[in-house]
């Protein structure tokens, strides 16, 4: 079970998510807002794992992947994205995310990615 | 004629039999007894491993044909090329994209891309991929990478297994955009206008595709129930959603509180 830092623009995103993670036995570190956010969120908390929108505003959710990765090359990232975003998703993987969800999300593909990239 | 060993629903029961297989008919021995044209093949679905075949003779049949995956191959070879359908040669990549990434092994393969009343076949010489009309998500020209070149395709979104998968389809310009509107409108009967449901209600349905149940759903969203339960009404009449379970919402009588009262006590003494 890890402690997870949640990153969606929308608190609908977020809380859906948030309530797929309680059911798999996860706790919540915390939640950001936007890209910007996240990177300060994850210097705060260091969570064990980041959910990552990628279309977010200020800084898209690939920007803050990256920016995490550069104060800790170790962090694990889920992106969390829309079907037709393959390349986005494969840009994501170059720049060092460890796994992906697909929106709509089904609550054990999340809890069974989570799993994964936890055990990584 | 080639012989294949393989079961046939008749009379309710399956019964097990050889068919006999030629370049534009198949058979049927006794007691089914029927001879039947390629041709006059209406509709080719697969389930598991079983082959629907709706033959229109004077009246519409359904064969229904359990054999193995070789045999079933070696029928769709045969029937889907002569089939009454509306039938194309194009290169496709089936599937191309699964759960929004890339397959990393998918690649072009030669052959036709078959119509039929219940589905969309993609048949090639080493497989023969169905997708049921009914789960088709999404059908839209795009452009992809071809050799280096921004080409024009079709993508077929449908859902394979609860998740959203896609086959490409390219062929020339001058035939694409006649498939795409074929296909368009074979499929417009899932068609929908988009403002069906206001943002709570498509909330609700994100909800319940993630697994959510009522009582979930209402704290996340904080609505009431009654409110919850006027939403599943619009959902379930617009088709896109089926009851599974209901639940009961009880309360205890008298008798009850006074049982409960009871076990209490006797938990505490």
């Amino acid at each position: 079970m890890g402690k997870i830092l949640i990153v969606d623009d929308t608190l609908f995103m977020r809380t859906l998510i948030k309530n797929i993670l309680f059911t798999g036995g996860h706790s919540i570190a915390g939640e950001a807002g936007d890209g910007e956010e996240a990177i300060a969120k994850y210097q705060e908390l260091k969570p064990d794992l980041v959910t990552m929108d990628i279309v977010m505003p200020k800084m898209n959710g690939i920007e803050a992947l990256k920016g995490i990765k550069a104060v800790d090359p170790a962090a694990k990232i889920i992106m969390c994205t829309a079907v037709g975003q393959e390349q986005m998703v494969k840009l994501a993987i170059k720049s060092g995310a460890k796994g992906y969800i697909v929106k709509p999300f089904q609550a054990p593909k999340v809890l069974e990615e989570v799993k994964n990239v936890l055990a990584s | 004629m080639t012989e294949v060993p393989v079961k046939v629903e008749f009379n309710k029961e399956w019964i097990v039999t050889k068919l006999a297989v030629s370049e534009d008919r198949m058979v049927f021995p006794a007691p089914i007894n029927k001879e039947i044209l390629f041709k006059s093949v209406l509709d080719v679905s697969e389930k598991k491993n079983i082959l629907i075949v709706t033959v229109k003779t004077d009246t519409e049949v359904v064969y229904k044909i359990l054999s193995v995956e070789k045999v079933l191959q070696f029928l769709k070879v045969r029937i889907l090329p002569l089939c009454n359908a509306y039938r194309l040669m194009a290169y496709f990549m089936s599937p191309a994209i699964r759960g929004g990434v890339m397959i990393k092994e998918a690649s072009w393969e030669k052959g036709s891309v078959v119509v039929v009343k219940s589905g969309i076949w993609f048949v090639g010489a080493l497989k023969q991929i169905s997708v049921p009309i009914t789960e088709v998500a999404a059908i839209e020209l795009t452009k992809r990478d071809v050799q280096g070149k921004p080409t024009e395709v079709i993508k077929i979104d449908y859902l394979e297994s609860a998740e959203v998968v896609s086959s490409l389809v390219l062929c020339p310009i001058s035939t694409l955009q006649v498939l795409y509107n074929f296909l368009k409108d074979t499929t417009k009967s899932m068609d929908m206008k988009g403002t069906e449901l206001d943002g709570v209600d498509q909330q609700v349905a994100m909800l319940v595709y993630s697994g959510m149940d009522s009582h979930a759903i209402e704290n996340m969203l904080t609505i009431p129930h009654k409110q919850l339960d006027s939403i599943y009404d619009k959902i379930l009449t617009l088709g896109i959603a089926e009851v599974v379970i209901i639940r009961r919402e009880i309360q205890l009588t008298p008798k009850g509180v006074r049982y409960i009262t009871d076990a209490t006590k006797s938990q505490t003494n």
